[in-house]
């Protein structure tokens, strides 16, 4: 077992270098930061160029530049925002908790109308029941989520006047950006949980529990859904890592000052540190998240160690 | 939970109770291939015909303006069906190409395992630790923005999906009888890989084609909604909607329509993979 | 009895007192504003950012204040004289200014933020390269400097109201260091500082002590909304009063028009948009080409249609404001007949393929370029647009020349001088120029500069303007009005035409 989480511990620190080094490398691809700070003015010079560049640190050979970044990570020092320069660390600080809140809050919107409508499936199964929940969670994967945005906030902000449109000023802000996020991830749960389900539902307990008598609802909820939360936990982790993709269509629509909106400025800008910095944070989020569930059905299951 | 358990347990209920998703999403997904099929013959111009002097002319008034124009007076019926070519073209593109290195990488790995399966699958890790819209903006930023970039960016970042499943399965049905007796007789490995193994992967890789091209079709049009899709001039769904989505309150056709033709054509992609689901693959291998 | 007069008395007073902050505090209020962007920095050697001068205008003062109709006046300067024939300039300051912090405003302040701008603090940023014109300044008296310039700038003046030339506080600056004056600037201008949080927003309040009028409301807020239906749906729902260019699409002028408590503002706008031909390569090589697609594309109804009327013609590069504008140079016609007549002789096949490449960040340029596109596919010539990220098309496909037949050109200078934009454009070996080497242009270009006489200077870029236009060397398309979204409680408004927007006057129920 120790060899096991030894293995798969090195494996991911492989991982997380070798995201940093191609992002680290495929950003200095895109352009001149230095350019970028002048905003093309065509009153500079080279040489005022070849100073901003030194001030950034861009004059040292690519490996230099990628080791100090490296050493800094470790200490949590991301370096300075090349746009005004402020400690990357700061920025980060304000923005990952941002986009956490909104991620754990859209798994939450999606856990609770998946579990529910999932059941009712499961038990309704081939019923009209059964099909029109799928299908209508379906349908809610079946729109680009800044178009689901959009709508929303025409409807709630604009004409009701309901929710505020954009920014993050407490719990009513995160309503509109958690239901665009969660709608797309209802209707993959709703097909997890109904499958657990139906698996649970024909494992004798299930029989022995109907056949003392036990209210419906207390042999779903009670014994039906406890056994099957283990992989559904499993499997709502993983989504994770989906939707931190998603996350920066939605942050930007929404204003939302999260690692999403963080990155796309950052490229626009060509803010290496400030870029560099948030990929780092997200994959190691993701890579996280992976090991843990990675190592959670190791121990579950000892067959996995052997893949 | 396969199917015959389904007989066995609901007697009674219709066998193929699935046939309403089936239905609607072959009826989805036909309706809109055969208007894109037949558009160049409906509309010659493709949509791309520009006139200023009948911009913003709202639908079912104009007999040749059914569903109303855009800002630059083009046909908005014109430019959905024909934005559909693109559409398609990037989920299915897309979608082949991440198959085909998908499935031959991940057959390998599984199949042959040791450094070709270690090198394989940390290249999975990598390829899942990086969120793709960021690496698409990068990309786009390096090379600037087409058609087939987009559809390259797809391949890129969704290959891995497909090895990893494969590789999976091939795994699993390694261990199998008819595996190890056709090695036990002799069969060579490329004959074993493409007769024994291929066959028995089909189902789950078909659904999460299907599954993935209504995805990409998303995907598609959130680039494009960042400003990092293709020629303007050429209709597409996802570039309607980022036009369109300025004009919302005081023309809402432009953006209203296009969403419409997104929505039936995933849902319809989304209901025939939940349904092939069920037939080619109830244990749920393409879920994870 | 005479007690109770005193507590009556006491109390009346009391009563007045309460009523007169009452009332002070009613002519105050908050107004929050919407801007594109976050620059990062507060600094004014940092940055060239649109979005920085709009709040900063608002934090700091230059030695020359340029007002909203585009007339230079006395800002912390009350006065100056050229000497030395154009290579000296004395200002004489303003007296009893102080700063945000209680710091004094005077020479010593001057002499600091310029040698703080021309020295290693601003060779960090991009500003300095503006003010490279200036050699040193040195100190007369307490409220008398002297600036030293290298060689004669016309613009200089200009160039002292805005941006890199704002006056800083050179006691704070020392004590509390560079990184922490990023992030909490301090300045002479009519609203402190307040608290700044990143990518979200600025807060300022109003200076009580401030040298000018002071300001009639009492906080002002910056949010930074990247996403322009984002900024109009905040406009809409009430929590933001004002909508700062580029944040109204064009699109959604008629949103805000349909809404009774809101109205669009417009200004003429310092941006002008053209596309360029490529004269190095392919078709637009031949003049007559060039023309030709001049005068096939109806740039009066892309005008009109697309930018609902919002923008004005333009002929040569520059807009009305322009110094260098010449009102008699008039946009060559529409005529498509003609313009198929000289493809014809250029010996030009129908059908024949080109390219334009523009930038990805324009709505409103977006569709005005395919509207050109639809133009001259009329005139038998097939065009397909190429989108480039903008910086990438900026810093790589233009200036290494591998653009198509046309690309994109778009100026915003805030100086409003000719000068600024033709030398960069079309003298040879500029950025921005890739293609055209013209050693008359060349010429004219250089000579301008020595021109100390206003009106000699001035029709000398204007036969630059009718050279260039002469010689096509442009497809001239048109200058945009800045478009201002307001909610109707904000009274006393007035649009300025490069988003400097000082917002002392403005006051809100």
């Amino acid at each position: 077992m120790a060899g096991f989480l030894l293995k798969r511990l090195l494996q991911a620190l492989f991982v997380m270098v070798a995201v940093t080094l191609i992002v680290a490398f495929a950003i200095r691809l895109t352009g001149d930061p230095a350019l970028m700070l002048t905003q093309g003015s065509a009153a500079v010079t080279e040489a005022d160029l070849e100073r901003i560049r030194e001030a950034l640190g861009l004059n040292q050979p690519f490996f230099v530049q990628y080791l100090s970044f490296l050493r800094g990570l470790v200490s949590l020092d991301f370096g300075r925002s090349f746009i005004g320069g402020t400690p990357v660390s700061q920025l980060i600080a304000k923005a990952l908790p941002a986009t956490l809140s909104l991620a754990l809050s859209s798994m939450l919107i999606a856990i609770a109308l998946s579990v529910p409508l999932g059941i009712k499936a499961a038990v309704a199964r081939g019923k009209w029941a059964d099909q029109l929940i799928r299908i209508c969670s379906l349908a809610g994967l079946s729109f680009p989520n800044f178009w689901l945005a959009t709508m929303m906030v025409l409807v709630f902000s604009i004409t009701l006047g309901w929710l505020p449109p954009s920014g993050m000023s407490g719990f009513s802000s995160l309503i509109m950006p958690a239901v665009t996020m969660g709608v797309i991830l209802t209707a993959t749960n709703v097909r997890l949980v109904r499958t657990a389900m139906l698996e649970t539902l024909q494992a004798q307990y299930i029989m022995v529990a109907r056949a003392k008598g036990l209210g419906e609802r207390a042999v779903l909820y009670k014994h039906g859904l406890r056994n099957c939360a283990i992989p559904l936990i499993t499997w709502f982790g993983l989504q994770f890592g989906a939707l931190i993709g998603g996350i920066v269509v939605v942050e930007r629509v929404f204003n939302w000052p999260g690692l999403g909106t963080l990155a796309f400025d950052a490229v626009a800008a060509r803010d290496y540190p400030v870029l560099q910095a948030v990929i780092t944070v997200l994959s190691l989020l993701i890579i996280a998240v992976n090991l843990v569930v990675d190592i959670a059905y190791g121990l579950i299951d000892p067959r996995v160690r052997v893949r | 939970m396969s199917r015959t358990s389904d007989k066995t347990q609901r007697k009674g209920a219709p066998t193929h109770f699935r046939t309403l998703e089936f239905t609607l999403g072959l009826l989805f997904v036909g309706v809109m291939g055969l208007a894109v099929l037949f558009s160049g013959i409906v509309f010659p111009d493709g949509g791309e015909k520009i006139d200023l002097t009948a911009r913003l002319l709202p639908p079912f008034t104009h007999g040749t303006h059914s569903l109303g124009t855009d800002p630059l007076g083009r046909d908005v019926l014109a430019r959905i069906v024909t934005g559909g070519k693109i559409s398609l073209e990037v989920g299915l593109l897309s979608v082949a190409g991440a198959v085909t290195v998908g499935v031959v990488v991940g057959m390998m790995s599984g199949y042959y395992r040791g450094l070709c399966d270690m090198i394989v699958m940390r290249l999975v890790d990598i390829q899942l630790a990086l969120p793709f819209i960021l690496l698409a903006i990068t990309v786009i930023a390096i090379f600037g923005g087409s058609l087939s970039h987009t559809i390259i960016l797809l391949i890129v970042s969704q290959w891995v999906q497909y090895a990893r499943l494969v590789r999976g399965l091939v795994i699993a049905l390694r261990e199998r009888d008819f595996i190890q007796q056709a090695q036990a007789i002799g069969v060579g490995d490329v004959k074993l890989l493409f007769s024994h193994l291929l066959p028995n992967l089909i189902g789950p890789v078909i659904v999460l084609m299907t599954l993935n091209i209504a995805n990409n079709i998303l995907l598609e049009s959130s680039l494009t909604f960042l400003g990092l899709g293709i020629d303007p001039t050429i209709p597409s769904w996802g570039g309607m909607l980022a036009q369109g989505r300025t004009y919302l309150q005081n023309a809402w056709w432009i953006a209203v329509f296009p969403g419409l033709a997104i929505m039936v054509t995933v849902l319809g992609f989304n209901l025939l993979g939940d349904w092939l689901r069920d037939r080619l693959d109830p244990t749920g291998t393409t879920l994870r | 009895m005479k007690n109770g007069f005193l507590n009556c008395f006491r109390g009346l007073l009391a009563t007045g007192l309460w009523l007169a902050a009452a009332s002070l505090a009613h002519a105050g209020g908050t107004l929050t504003v919407s801007s594109a962007q976050d620059p990062g920095s507060w600094d004014p050697v940092d940055t060239y950012l649109v979005a920085w001068a709009a709040v900063a205008t608002n934090l700091y003062d230059g030695l020359t204040y340029r007002q909203p109709d585009g007339r230079l006046v006395a800002g912390l300067a009350t006065s100056w004289e050229t000497l030395d024939g154009g290579k000296r300039i004395r200002f004489h300051l303003r007296q009893g200014v102080t700063f945000h912090d209680g710091e004094p405003f005077n020479a010593r302040a001057v002499k600091f933020t310029f040698e703080r701008l021309l020295g290693d603090q601003g060779s960090k940023g991009p500003q300095k390269s503006n003010y490279a014109a200036i050699d040193h300044v040195a100190i007369i008296d307490a409220f008398t400097v002297d600036f030293y310039l290298k060689l004669i700038d016309p613009v200089l003046l200009t160039k002292l109201a805005g941006y890199g030339a704002m006056i800083v506080p050179p006691d704070y600056i020392e004590e509390h260091g560079e990184d922490w004056f990023n992030s909490h600037p301090i300045g002479t201008g009519p609203f402190k500082f307040v608290s700044y949080e990143p990518k979200v927003e600025i807060s300022l309040e109003r200076f009580e002590d401030f040298w000018g009028t002071k300001a009639n409301i009492s906080r002002l807020d910056y949010r930074f909304i990247a996403e322009p239906a984002t900024a109009v749906a905040e406009l809409q729902a009430g929590r933001i009063d004002l909508v700062m260019p580029p944040g109204v699409p064009i699109g959604m002028v008629g949103t805000i028009k349909n809404k009774p408590e809101l109205e669009v503002v417009t200004a003429p706008g310092p941006s002008v948009y053209a596309l360029r031909f490529n004269t190095a390569r392919g078709i637009t090589r031949d003049e007559r080409v060039r023309k030709a697609m001049i005068l096939g594309v109806d740039r009066q109804a892309i005008i009109d249609s697309i930018l609902g009327g919002y923008a004005a013609p333009i002929a040569s590069f520059q807009s009305a404001l322009s110094f260098g504008y010449d009102p008699d140079l008039s946009p060559l016609p529409y005529d498509p007949d003609l313009a198929r007549r000289l493809l014809k002789q250029a010996g030009i096949k129908p059908g024949t393929q080109l390219r334009i490449d523009i930038r990805n960040n324009n709505a409103s340029f977006n569709e005005a370029v395919q509207a050109v596109a639809g133009y001259l596919q009329m005139i038998e010539l097939n065009a397909t647009i190429k989108l480039y990220e903008s910086n990438y098309f900026l810093n790589d496909i233009v200036p290494q020349g591998k653009t198509g037949e046309l690309f994109q050109q778009a100026w915003g200078g805030w100086t409003f001088d000719y000068d600024n934009t033709a030398y960069f454009m079309y003298h040879t070996g500029e950025k921005w120029n890739p293609y055209d080497r013209d050693a008359k242009l060349d010429k004219m270009l250089e000579s301008q500069r020595m021109i100390t006489d206003r009106d000699q200077r001035q029709s000398a870029l204007r036969a630059i303007a009718k050279y260039v236009a002469d010689h096509a060397l442009e497809l001239p398309l048109y200058n945009p009005n800045e478009i201002f979204g307001l909610n109707r409680r904000v009274h006393n408004f007035t649009p300025v035409p490069d988003s400097r927007l000082r917002l002392n006057q403005v006051s809100v129920d």
